[in-house]
């Protein structure tokens, strides 16, 4: 009994020390987001605003020329816009090649499968210059095309992979049956496939959005203003600003972690699914 | 009549993907191997461009900085996957236990995986702040230092304080994926154990870790892919200093090509880079191919 | 018209030879299964035949029209899967309509036409249910209904009743009879099971590594099998077979040593296999003119019929190398000697060294 309750208090223990080292710091960010500039600036630190404000929030979230407002704003929007058509894209091409994989196998197709995944871990520093140049030289720099074109470059291959491994699990009557029943394989795959396989291409587009949202290396290159910066690279300015307003940053990060970490706790299931089977089978 | 209308259909349906990623990735890779036997700049790279054939590799290899920025990322890479792949199979063998929160737990994984690296690499900046971070407060309140210290300013702590912010957002991954590999275990094996005599230590290394070594490996050369590439959390946190103590190779080709504007030896460092990663990829496919099928 | 035929054909995968050239013709509106052990080909043939897989040579004609080159979609042909391949995200009428839909066929066609399948196969109930809802036997009717819904010429069926446990089994093998009887469509029914093929079957192909082995009615097989193959897999349990030779006049030597003359002489001094069938040995006297002679290994009561092994002294003395399958009761006892006889003489079957059945000049 007493080795029991040992252990018991050793997981209580640990498991308090995990769930600090986890919430600590974000919580401390989102303080931050509530403190005013000055609050933040005095020595010694204080833990907890003796007024909280939700002033940075609305001086990020109200919009108004030449401020923090416009960029995060416009950043906000060019964000969504680049990770949905990114995303769109990607998984169009992404479903006919999953099905082609996972479907009518081949020892060639195989081998390009493989090549895919190499291609999707290639450092992006590989690619960055030539893209750089050609989308320079068609004076796509600083546009959303330019950024939802590269940006398929990671989301495709990671896509076409997540799906594949889906379509793998299921059975194989099931899209050989509508062929026998008179369907196209794009209408086997329509009617069948992407209904059975609903919560697979859910967690590809949220996963894909996800990744598209946290890109920086790229948007950092190829963008230059309000025009196209995304939130990873507004947020990187502010951060490098010379004006150090550390509760209007903190709050810019609070809203820019907002989309996805929603995302990511609705989708928790499938997503350590998804990392489980990705890892178990490749 | 042999008809291979099957295979046909199949390549149609790839199509849309393999032209994609031969325009994003596939045309742009072979121009990086060109560009790095050239001379070029980044402003109007066709018209300057001269044939230097492997100049520009030598120099690379020759660069101390460069073996430099090639010895940080491996430390980096080594230092902060080791770290995390620890504590992460300790995070997962706790959640693997019964207790009271342990959903709630999980679930608080979620949030450093989902929190935007930008924001991430942000949020440890202000609280490593030389002036007026939380670390230093929380240190000198406790009475643990002397006085305020700039943990980012300083050479000596500059990249292992980068570490830790990485170990904190990516250490989940791992722990979720071994949690995942651990709730496949079967539980009578850990009671044929116990029957046969062995002790926690033993079942641990005997049981538990082979049974999670394969995901767990595939989570290992993951991850050592994804630390090779870092680049985001240095440039929001130290730019590459101080005294390029936190330089990473995906740094320095960004220095070399975009504020150096060389885009023939930035190429050739790239491709030190790809290089050093198609070992780690390789060894990946190794894995998954062993794994099963993909 | 829905005849089919198959000229030579074969298929390969990889280096792999599954289907080493198949000549087969089935009439319009005939049932015929075929049978054979795991890995013969028989699946792959089906699938040869419905268009899922693509043959590597040869012809395939359904009525007078070559269809190999054709895709699956353009052969109007219906299949019954294994595993019913039913799609879980559509209740039962969609599941029934997804043919008609696919044919770009009006609401209220489809609507009519599922609902004519419905009332055939007492789905109607059934019709608002998902699949997942259904139990085994009524998963495999919608699996039929969907199969029936665009009237189609030729009905595959992939193992269909093995998910099935014993007695649903018996009920839908009549209903598929029935259906069958009814519609007067082309059927080609793939079953591991010879009890399957036997009651349902016109005709009966026979397949063994990618060859066919016969072609015949249920009775044709169980009474003339062509090869030991063919003899040792129709009927059970299995037919009994030993080793023995001919004498100068080409009579079988039997294992007593006395010859025995059948209706068909064989060649002599050729060595054979005889092959006798459990249900076709009686007990007979002990007088010198039995057929054979053994230990009783072990004994099992039925009633209706009583199962005895034996050890007839070939081979290893504690094997058992002969089966007995009396009618009725039998007063028999373990380690009793007892005499064997053969029912009639048309109850022999022989087999030369090859294996191929004797029919010997009369």
């Amino acid at each position: 009994m007493q080795t029991t309750l040992a252990k018991k208090i050793c997981i209580y223990l640990a498991a308090a020390l995990l769930a600090l080292v986890i919430a600590l710091p974000v919580l401390w960010l989102f303080i931050m987001s509530i403190s005013s500039s000055t609050h933040l600036t005095t020595l010694p630190l204080e833990w907890w605003p003796d007024s909280p404000t939700l002033e940075n929030y609305r001086s990020l979230l109200i919009y108004a020329e030449n401020t923090p407002s416009q960029s995060f704003l416009y950043a906000i929007r060019n964000s969504i816009f680049i990770a949905l058509a990114a995303t769109g894209l990607s998984i169009c091409a992404a479903i006919p090649a999953a099905y082609s994989f996972s479907r009518m196998p081949g020892p060639r197709r195989k081998n390009l499968l493989y090549a895919v995944i190499a291609i999707f871990m290639l450092p992006p520093v590989a690619l960055v210059l030539p893209l750089y140049t050609v989308m320079s030289a068609l004076g796509l720099l600083n546009t959303h095309f330019a950024l939802i074109i590269v940006y398929c470059s990671i989301l495709l291959p990671f896509a076409t992979w997540l799906l594949k491994s889906n379509f793998d699990t299921i059975p194989g009557d099931l899209d050989e049956a509508p062929i026998i029943d008179g369907a196209n394989r794009l209408q086997a795959i329509w009617y069948v496939i992407l209904p059975i396989a609903r919560p697979a291409l859910g967690a590809a587009v949220m996963m894909s959005v996800l990744l598209a949202w946290d890109e920086f290396f790229y948007g950092l290159l190829f963008t230059n203003d309000i025009r196209s910066k995304t939130i990873t690279v507004a947020i990187a300015d502010l951060a490098a600003g010379r004006v150090a307003d550390y509760g209007l940053i903190s709050a810019a990060g609070i809203l820019a972690a907002v989309p996805p970490v929603i995302l990511a706790f609705f989708m928790q299931k499938t997503l350590v699914s998804g990392l489980a089977s990705g890892s178990v089978k490749g | 009549m042999i008809s291979h209308r099957k295979t046909v259909t199949a390549w149609l349906l790839l199509t849309p993907m393999i032209v994609m990623i031969l325009g994003v990735s596939g045309y742009p890779l072979i121009k990086t191997v060109y560009y790095s036997m050239t001379g070029a700049k980044l402003v109007a790279p066709e018209l300057t461009d001269n044939w230097v054939w492997f100049h520009n590799y030598i120099r690379a290899l020759s660069s101390a900085n460069f073996r430099e920025a090639i010895w940080h990322t491996t430390y980096f890479a080594v230092i902060s996957v080791g770290v995390e792949m620890i504590i992460g199979v300790m995070v997962a063998l706790l959640l693997n236990e019964v207790f009271v929160g342990r959903t709630l737990l999980r679930a608080m994984l979620i949030l450093p995986l989902a929190l935007p690296t930008v924001v991430n690499a942000m949020m440890w900046r202000l609280i490593y702040n030389p002036d007026f971070g939380a670390l230093n407060a929380l240190l000198v309140q406790f009475g643990m230092l002397d006085a305020y210290r700039s943990w980012l300013g300083d050479p000596a702590t500059a990249l292992d304080m980068v570490i830790v912010a990485d170990v904190w957002k990516n250490f989940p991954l791992v722990a979720l994926i071994a949690l995942a590999a651990l709730q496949t275990v079967p539980k009578d094996l850990y009671e044929a154990a116990t029957l046969d005599g062995a002790g926690m230590w033993n079942r641990f290394w005997r049981i538990t870790l082979p049974a999670i070594m394969g995901p767990l490996s595939v989570a290992l050369v993951l991850r050592t892919i994804e630390a090779f590439k870092v680049f985001d959390i240095i440039y929001v946190m130290t730019r590459g200093g101080p005294a390029s103590s936190t330089k990473t190779v995906s740094f320095y080709v960004y220095q070399e090509a975009f504020a150096y504007m060389r885009v023939g030896s930035g190429a050739s460092y790239a491709l030190i880079v790809v290089l050093i990663s198609a070992c780690l990829i390789a060894g990946y496919m190794y894995l998954i191919r062993k794994h099963g099928e993909a | 018209m829905s005849s089919i035929s198959l000229s030579n054909v074969t298929k390969t995968f990889g280096a792999a030879n599954i289907i080493k050239g198949v000549d087969l013709s089935i009439e319009d509106g005939e049932l015929v299964v075929f049978v054979g052990p795991s890995g013969c080909g028989k699946s792959t043939l089906l699938r040869l035949i419905s268009g899922l897989e693509e043959i590597t040579s040869g012809q395939i004609h359904l009525g007078k029209k070559r269809v190999d080159h054709l895709s699956a979609a353009s052969r109007d042909i219906a299949m019954v899967f294994q595993s019913y391949a039913l799609y879980p995200h559509m209740t039962v009428a969609e599941n029934i309509g997804f043919p008609l839909k696919m044919a770009g066929k009006s609401k209220a066609e489809i609507e009519a036409k599922t609902n004519e399948i419905g009332t055939i196969l007492q789905l109607l109930p059934l019709f608002e249910r998902t699949p997942k809802q259904l139990s085994g036997g009524q998963r495999q009717r919608v699996a039929i209904g969907r199969a029936l819904a665009r009237d189609p010429q030729i009905i595959l069926l992939d193992e269909p009743l093995s998910n099935l446990d014993a007695a649903l089994r018996v009920d839908m093998r009549m209903e598929l009879a029935r259906l069958h009887r009814d519609l007067k469509a082309t059927m080609i029914y793939v079953t591991h099971d010879q009890v399957e093929a036997m009651t349902m079957a016109d005709r009966i192909v026979v397949l063994r590594d990618g060859i066919v082995e016969q072609v015949g009615s249920p009775l044709d097989l169980y009474l003339t099998p062509v090869n030991q193959f063919v003899a040792g897999f129709i009927g059970s349990p299995r037919m009994n077979f030993w080793d023995a030779t001919t004498n100068e006049n080409g009579d079988l030597l039997l294992p007593s040593g006395t010859a025995l003359s059948l209706p068909r002489k064989l060649t002599a001094h050729q060595p054979v296999t005889v092959g006798v069938r459990p249900e076709h040995l009686v007990l007979a006297a002990d007088d010198g003119t039995a057929a054979l002679q053994g230990t009783v290994l072990s004994v099992e009561h039925l009633g209706s019929d009583t199962f005895v092994q034996l050890h007839c002294g070939f081979g290893d003395p504690a094997q058992v190398d002969i089966n007995v399958r009396f009618a009725g009761i039998v007063p028999v006892r373990i380690g009793e000697r007892v005499n064997l006889s053969v029912a009639s003489l048309d109850n022999w079957h022989i087999f030369d060294a090859e294996g191929i059945r004797v029919e010997a000049a009369q």
